[in-house]
């Protein structure tokens, strides 16, 4: 009979798209990434019940079962047996895939596919655990925490059935309105399984977790063990009878993911520690572990803080190797302008104005906050010790406003004082205390003059000086001879400048002051603002730092000198600079200058590193003395 | 068409928590009953961590809103009392004009019974608003007590969403055929909420009350 024929047909239509429409409703929210909706949370807004709005997007498929569902391509990629025969049944596991928790954090190539999930920011930021996920092909335990059984149990139906007297469409309308019930409660129920938050975290958060749920469909599966059938749960949805067999539908699922959850954000994934930035906990001298440097730069031996973490008003510092680039920057509250990628991505560490910790992973930068490609106009200054600081341009900084301009840049840039990038290359700490301290093209005066500068204005000095360092050497190549340098000191000491790391700077300007005045540094205790401008000036007039000024480094000595003396007010101090210049310009050989370079820049070195540790030394000044006798070690190493 | 009646496992909530659960509860159903095109929306609740499914119509939607509004205020009113809202679902009977009235008849086919017991901190015994004052002083206990409740609250609104589901899949004979209409909601429905005016409903109302030993739940 046609109609019979037609019923049949129409009936076995109902059920192929009855298993298409279920295992949509299934891996829609089983198959991370699969469906094109956006899992922030925003919805499909749901159109009114007007047709005409509803209509215009509803495809063919969504009007099953008055179903609309997202897009989920993994349906489609998985129909293709049941489209031709519903008589197989359908399994859908779920399962559950963990990683080993091991990871090797040097791994630093971004992963596409992974970062595709992610967005840009979290990509940055979260880079370096996408390799992990690439490394773990290995250590992969698998779990099925959902089965789902769709079957259409074919029987042989008597002609005189019950419903035989109904008319077929009436049984077809029946069995279409069941369907829909039916399908309504999977709709329901799939997203109160515990597998679903799986899903959830996966799609939303973003995070690189040490799991991901995968599924597999297929018309057979191996049965579970007793073992897994004691741990599973199940539940039958009602069988939907049609005039030749049933359609059932069940799950059996593992009531208790609590490991999978816990583990979902374990620190697995980079620390990246929102609240750290800006939060003033954490104990300022606590030393990170020694995390190597993801850039594959070699990690340095001892796993300090930058100089500029002042902590008093940092958080402690993450552990992992946190691609925000706990980079401190305590002087520079506006004047953050230089914004770096996290740590793993660039060698320049993420920097956020006021907030960043220098993590124990960036020490090898420290020496180049000031060679971090500057971004802003704030001073090149540093370009005394670019030379050097090239090999130590994994600058974390941002550029900050560097009072120190204008002072003594050129002549000191003409330092010869500032030792060639070897001498310096050659005892890390030495470059990296210099470097972060205050450029080596100035460190003879500089130093000085900003330990001089001294208590009263040791915080300006300081602050000057921490945004000297930050400056990009490369930058302050460029820039050196740009007139755009204001008085920086007028301008920037109070933004620059922590208050709190002040008493710091006073107390390690003390004790600066003790080793340095055999060097025949000058402590300048008045007007200290002016001889930091005078500084800054001689700064921006030297010519950048090399082997090849050190020949001119004489005149520009002497200019220096004249500079300086012309910012301070102490005849004592001027008299001994010169003092210290003319021995300086006094030597013939390129070699005496790059000796004496190298001893001034370690003087120089060194004298930051007091300030530093003396920023830092508000919790305890065990750093400090261990610091600062790595100074006078590298000092003696070089002399 | 016999009416199939549900009685959904008792909740115990707060007061803050009462519009979550009661939305949560109402639209699943709903849900299971709007058989038009339904496009579903998926809404995480705030205070659990659960996901229900709404079936996206803005009218049912305001609707569900104004009846929980209005049992919030009719809790307000009575404390501490348990409660029952009822979501009917019925078929539209145009009786035969008889010499009384030309009345439209409703045949209720499924009705929802959610059971509800507010309950306030014991702690906050003392004022009805919730006082930030109390809550300091009552310590950590009171947090931890909260959490617990608020955890068994999740577990239990958990089961009575599983509740509706085998409810809606044991029994899907009674539900009446499909009618013809255009929109998202298949089948007329009402809420009902303990103030109902509906003087038959209320009737029955009373009758459960008394079986549970409130009387003086109608106000």
């Amino acid at each position: 009979m046609a109609s019979s024929h037609s019923d049949a047909a129409r009936m076995e239509q109902i059920i192929t798209e009855f298993f298409a429409k279920s295992l949509h409703i299934i891996l829609e929210t089983r198959s991370p990434y699969a469906s094109s909706r956006n899992f922030s949370g925003e919805q499909i807004v749901s159109s009114p019940s007007s047709s005409a709005s509803s209509s215009s997007s509803v495809r063919p498929r969504d009007k099953w079962f008055n179903l609309a569902l997202r897009e989920c391509t993994e349906t489609l990629e998985n129909l293709d047996l049941w489209r031709q025969s519903n008589l197989e049944p359908m399994i859908v596991d779920v399962i559950l895939v963990k990683r080993s928790l091991d990871w090797d954090p040097i791994n630093l190539s971004p992963n596409p596919e992974l970062a595709k999930n992610l967005s840009s920011k979290e990509t940055r930021t979260n880079f370096w655990n996408t390799d992990q996920e690439e490394l773990r092909n290995e250590g992969r335990s698998e779990k099925i925490v959902e089965r789902w059984v769709l079957q259409y149990e074919v029987r042989k139906m008597k002609d005189g059935r019950k419903g035989g007297k109904r008319s077929s469409s009436n049984l077809l309308s029946l069995l279409y309105k069941k369907s829909m019930l039916l399908l309504r409660s999977l709709y329901v129920t799939v997203r109160l399984l515990p597998a679903y938050k799986i899903f959830r975290d996966l799609n939303l958060t973003g995070q690189i977790c040490s799991f991901s749920l995968t599924h597999r469909v297929s018309s057979f599966a191996e049965p579970f063990t007793h073992r897994e059938e004691a741990e599973m749960q199940r539940f039958n949805f009602s069988p939907i009878d049609t005039t030749c067999g049933r359609l059932c539908l069940s799950v059996s699922y593992r009531s208790s993911l609590s490991d999978v959850n816990s583990e979902g954000s374990t620190p697995m994934s980079p620390q990246f520690i929102p609240d750290y930035v800006g939060s003033p906990l954490a104990d300022p001298l606590k030393r990170f572990p020694s995390v190597p440097m993801s850039r594959g730069s070699p990690s340095l031996p001892f796993s300090r803080r930058h100089s500029w973490s002042f902590d008093h008003y940092r958080a402690s510092p993450p552990i992992s190797y946190s691609p925000s680039p706990t980079y401190s920057e305590p002087y520079t509250p506006a004047s953050v302008p230089c914004r770096f990628p996290p740590p793993g991505l660039q060698p320049h560490p993420h920097e956020t104005s006021n907030s960043q910790k220098d993590n124990a992973s960036f020490d090898e930068y420290y020496p180049s906050p000031t060679f971090s490609p500057s971004q802003s106009p704030s001073p090149p200054f540093y370009v005394p010790g670019s030379h050097i600081s090239k090999a130590l341009l994994r600058s974390e900084s941002a550029p900050v406003n560097i009072p120190y301009r204008k002072l003594h840049t050129s002549s000191l840039l003409k330092n010869p004082n500032l030792p060639p990038s070897p001498p310096l290359k050659g005892s890390r700490r030495g470059n990296y205390r210099a470097d972060k301290i205050v450029p080596p093209s100035h460190l003879s005066i500089t130093a000085d003059k900003l330990l001089a500068v001294g208590k009263d204005d040791c915080n300006r000095c300081t602050g000057v000086k921490i945004s000297i360092s930050r400056c990009s050497s490369r930058s302050f190549h460029d820039d050196f001879d740009d007139s755009e340098f204001s008085c920086p000191f007028d301008v920037d000491d109070e933004d620059i400048i922590d208050p709190g790391s002040r008493p710091e700077s006073f107390d390690q300007k003390g004790h600066l002051r003790e080793p340095l005045e055999p060097g025949g540094l000058i402590p300048i205790r008045k007007s200290q603002g002016a001889a930091v401008g005078a500084l800054v000036d001689l700064l921006q007039k030297a010519p950048p730092l090399s082997q090849e000024h050190s020949q001119s480094a004489v005149p520009s000595q002497m200019d220096y000198g004249e500079a300086h003396k012309t910012g301070m007010e102490e005849p004592d101090s001027i008299s001994k600079f010169h003092t210290v210049q003319g021995c300086s310009s006094s030597v013939a050989s390129s070699g005496y200058h790059v000796s004496k370079t190298t001893a001034d820049a370690l003087e120089e070195l060194r004298a930051y590193r007091e300030m530093k540790n003396l920023l830092l030394s508000q919790a305890g000044s065990t750093q400090t003395l261990a610091s600062y006798s790595t100074v006078e070690r590298m000092e003696k190493d070089t002399k | 068409m016999n009416c199939e009646i549900c009685q959904l496992k008792e909740l115990e909530v707060e007061h803050y928590e009462i519009e979550e659960v009661l939305r949560c509860i109402l639209h699943t159903i709903i849900f299971h009953r709007a058989l038009g095109l339904v496009r579903p929306k998926e809404i995480d609740l705030e205070l659990f961590e659960i996901t229900y499914v709404q079936c996206g119509d803005t009218e049912v939607e305001k609707k569900i809103d104004e009846k929980i509004e209005q049992f919030i205020c009719w809790v307000e009113k009575h404390p501490n009392k348990k409660s029952q809202i009822c979501l009917s679902f019925y078929e539209v009977k145009n009786k035969q004009a008889s010499w009384f009235t030309n009345k439209i008849e409703r045949l209720y086919w499924e009705q929802w019974y959610i059971n509800l017991n507010v309950v306030q901190q014991p702690k906050m015994h003392s004022s009805k608003s919730s006082n930030s004052k109390v809550t300091v002083e009552s310590g950590e206990d009171s947090h931890e007590d909260r959490s617990v409740r608020r955890t068994t609250l999740e577990g239990s609104l958990r089961d009575v969403l599983f509740q509706i589901i085998k409810f809606v899949n044991d029994k899907k004979d009674h539900v009446p055929p499909i009618p013809n209409r255009e929109g998202v909601i298949s089948f007329p429905y009402e809420i009902t909420i303990p103030s109902s005016s509906d003087s038959a409903f209320g009737m029955d109302m009373i009758k459960r009350m008394l079986q549970t030993g409130h009387p003086t739940m109608l106000s």
